[in-house]
């Protein structure tokens, strides 16, 4: 009788996630590809980092954001270096040629006119750069509220043997 | 003592109470699953290709024993899975806790890594826990579909 119940409620939950799951705009693979890829160093964070920045993520943090795609991620680097091997899907706003006026609009405009409340995880090369750590700072002046910066960069997700996205107009 | 178990109103009103916070805890989880599939990652705790199944599945558990307890329907089983999966939480914020993880317990909208602390979580479930064990043990039948 009770064993019953429980199966039964246990069906009905299992049908309903299911086909809700199929249907949501918001859906997910049933089975998630999860590694675990922590130093367990916790995140990156530069000395120049001071109180009120965004906060530092991890490399396995990182990776998750990018397997459930639920963070669009922003490489600070120049064109250059972002066609020959960047995070794949990554949007690219060189932060050494931001124009000077009217920039608001431009940032609106590379994020494809995303919420000032989308998860934004910008990066740059690694550990020498602090391109990711100004473009952040900018970004969360004109207002956008849900940014980390993966401190490790490119650098850091191609040791962990991670897959980096090249243009075709790489070298030319 | 058996008096106050058995009580019609008492535990109505804690079947309401848990049923509501169930329903409620549900609602982000159902919404974002991608970020409740990472509030379980942050826990550590199980294999990752289990955490996607879990996130989808979880919170329609919680909504359907929720439903069901509320409205009395598969009564018994609801308050069976309601108990199991509040020590299954309890169990998962404690060695968060233990491990010294900063978690939020992601109980009522998707985790993250937070400052915030699971152990006030536990100290929470503790309280819904009294009640969800006040229903295990009551025989009251008032306002149920089950006869």
């Amino acid at each position: 009788m009770l064993g019953k119940q429980v199966l039964i409620l246990l069906v009905i939950s299992l049908v309903l996630g299911v086909v809700t799951n199929f249907v949501s705009p918001n859906k997910i693979p049933f089975i998630g590809e999860y590694r675990d890829l922590s130093s367990g160093d916790g995140p990156i964070i530069p000395p120049t980092a001071s109180e009120g920045d965004p906060p530092f993520i991890a490399i396995d943090v990182a990776e998750l954001e990018f397997s459930l795609k639920s963070a669009v991620f922003v490489d600070a680097r120049d064109y250059e270096e972002f066609i020959c091997g960047t995070i794949p899907g990554s949007l690219n706003m060189p932060f050494e040629y931001l124009p000077e006026e009217n920039i608001e609009n431009y940032v609106d405009s590379v994020l494809e006119h995303a919420s000032k409340d989308t998860p934004l995880i910008i990066f740059c090369s690694g550990e020498e750069c602090d391109l990711s750590l100004h473009l952040a700072r900018n970004l969360q002046d004109f207002g956008y509220t849900n940014l980390s910066i993966f401190f490790g960069g490119a650098r850091e997700w191609e040791n962990f043997e991670l897959t980096l996205e090249r243009g075709e107009q790489c070298g030319e | 003592m058996r008096r106050i178990i058995d009580n019609d109103m008492l535990t109505v009103l804690f079947r309401f109470v848990v049923g509501a916070i169930f329903i409620y805890a549900s609602f982000y989880k159902i919404i974002e699953p991608a970020t409740f599939a990472k509030g379980i990652w942050f826990y550590h705790l199980l294999p990752g290709n289990m955490i996607n199944l879990l996130a989808v599945f979880l919170p329609w558990v919680e909504l359907v024993c929720g439903v069901a307890l509320i409205v009395g329907f598969q009564y018994k089983g609801a308050v069976t899975l309601v108990n199991l999966m509040m020590f299954m939480f309890m169990i998962a914020l404690a060695t968060a806790v233990y491990r010294g993880i900063s978690i939020d317990c992601g109980c009522f909208k998707a985790a993250a890594a937070t400052n915030s602390s699971a152990l006030d979580s536990l100290l929470w479930d503790f309280g819904i826990l009294a009640m969800t064990i006040q229903l295990c043990f009551s025989k009251s039948k008032k306002m149920m579909l089950d006869k």
